[in-house]
């Protein structure tokens, strides 16, 4: 019985592992592009990340935006923020543990207190309230980030969209820390585990609908504006902002342009 | 007696200049979020006479857009370096289309803003020449997550306020359009016609 468990477990993981780790593969096999060739110094692999990129939008319209359309017509508003929240919920362990690991204690301590609390509902409705200090969100790519780890490369991930070399380790680390992973969980909350991923796509997909459509469709180059996004996205995240604070991860490009008096 | 005369002085020219300092943000700071007060009057006024009349809305956001934003300075930064390379005739070409392309994006748009509720955040002076004002765009129907919104407004001593830039939720997008431009204008050899080739095609389709 246990070793029936212990094995399930262990093809759960696996299975939820293969992915990232044949896109590791994937990139192993990439050819670099000369710099003076990129769009962007960053993108080394860029010719193979826009295949990629190309493959992933296939995904999009053929799959995803099609459901997530579906889904917002099915779902009221509430229902959808509802389930954005027990996703976010879902992501707390993590954060609490990243948090731990890069010293952020107070962070931490304040992810336990809300995994715990919004746990009543599953983290289907916020019980913090609006006026809650807001917790920032921290991931194993962060907490390597903060061990002055370099950002390497910029890939793109089938199906799993835009990274960098360290924050697609520090995923596969995520998800081997996810207590969903570790804890003997029964099938219910396995399954539930396995469609974290695409539930997770269609909810973000769904609630970014028009702003995913409108690059997708009207950006003169989506790769690229893609690529951009996710790095403002991702600085954000290393910087520890949060929304409205004054602070902006692009400040340094309006310096330069005006010069040292800002 | 004399040292501790001039030490007085320093004292008084010191708190002096501090004070023009901090009076001189703050005008700063109030200069740029009347203008998006402003900007907000006008933009909530148009939204609660909107239709579907796409004419109508291009008419109000080309208003909107050469009322309140420095065209010139949004296409001279989204080029980036690039802008020193091209020619005068491009520059200009450039930048009537880059307006062409802001007013279409933000008509695609523009019904996505009803029903929301803007109120003011924490503004916060970027240097000399430009200050962050902060703010948040709210569901009345309180169905949707609030967004957050920077304007990123210049505030030169001797001119009025303009928007160069809007951030949303963090992303700013005159630098997105920016590394957009670059990545395009890099594909093609450093070539700027090639940028306003793509976005004259674009426009067109």
């Amino acid at each position: 019985m246990n070793l029936n468990m212990s094995t399930n477990r262990y093809i759960h993981m696996m299975r939820s592992q293969l992915l990232i780790v044949s896109s590791l593969v994937i990139f192993a096999a990439c050819s670099s592009v000369p710099v003076e060739q990129r769009s962007d110094v960053r993108d080394t692999y860029e010719n193979d990340n826009r295949a990629i990129f190309d493959f992933n939008m296939g995904v999009d319209t053929y799959v995803i935006e099609p459901v997530a359309s579906e889904y917002r017509k099915a779902v009221p508003e509430g229902g959808q923020t509802a389930i954005a929240h027990h996703l976010a919920w879902a992501g707390l362990p993590s954060t609490a543990i990243n948090s731990t690991l890069q010293g952020k204690y107070e962070n931490a301590g304040l992810a336990v207190l809300s995994f715990a609390i919004n746990g009543l509902t599953l983290g289907f409705i916020d019980l913090m309230g609006d006026d809650a200090t807001p917790i920032h969100k921290e991931d194993f790519g962060q907490t390597l980030a903060a061990a002055d780890i370099e950002e390497g490369s910029y890939l793109m991930v089938p199906f799993l969209g835009p990274h960098t070399t360290r924050s697609l380790t520090g995923r596969v680390v995520d998800m081997v820390l996810n207590p969903y992973s570790i804890l003997d969980a029964g099938a219910p909350l396995q399954t539930w585990q396995t469609a974290r991923i695409p539930a997770t796509a269609v909810s973000f997909r769904a609630a970014n609908f028009e702003a995913i459509n409108d690059v997708k469709y009207n950006a003169l180059d989506p790769y690229a504006r893609t690529r951009s996004v996710y790095y403002q996205q991702r600085n954000g995240l290393l910087g520890d902002q949060l929304r409205g604070d004054g602070a902006s991860s692009v400040d340094d490009e309006f310096e330069d342009f005006f010069g040292d008096d800002g | 007696m004399t040292r501790r005369f001039f030490s007085r002085i320093f004292v008084i020219f010191a708190v002096f200049f501090a004070m023009s300092a901090s009076a001189f943000a703050d005008n700063q700071v109030g200069k740029a979020e009347a203008h998006i007060d402003n900007m907000m009057l006008d933009l909530q006024g148009f939204l609660d006479n909107d239709s579907d009349d796409i004419e109508k809305r291009k008419k109000n956001v080309t208003y909107l857009l050469d009322a309140y934003f420095d065209l010139p300075l949004i296409a001279r930064f989204s080029a980036g370096a690039y802008w020193r390379k091209a020619t005068p005739t491009e520059r200009q070409t450039y930048t009537d289309i880059m307006r062409q392309v802001m007013i279409g994006t933000v008509v695609r748009n523009f019904d996505q803003l009803s029903g929301l509720e803007y109120t003011a955040a924490k503004s916060t002076a970027k240097g000399k020449k430009l200050v962050l004002v902060g703010g948040i765009f709210t569901d009345k129907a309180k169905t949707k997550e609030p967004v957050a919104i920077s304007w990123r407004v210049t505030t030169p001593e001797d001119g009025a306020a303009r928007v160069m830039d809007v951030e949303i939720e963090n992303i700013s997008m005159l630098v997105t359009q920016k590394n957009e431009n670059i990545a395009i204008i890099r594909k093609n050899q450093g070539n700027f016609s090639a940028l306003i080739d793509t976005m004259r095609s674009k426009i067109n389709e």
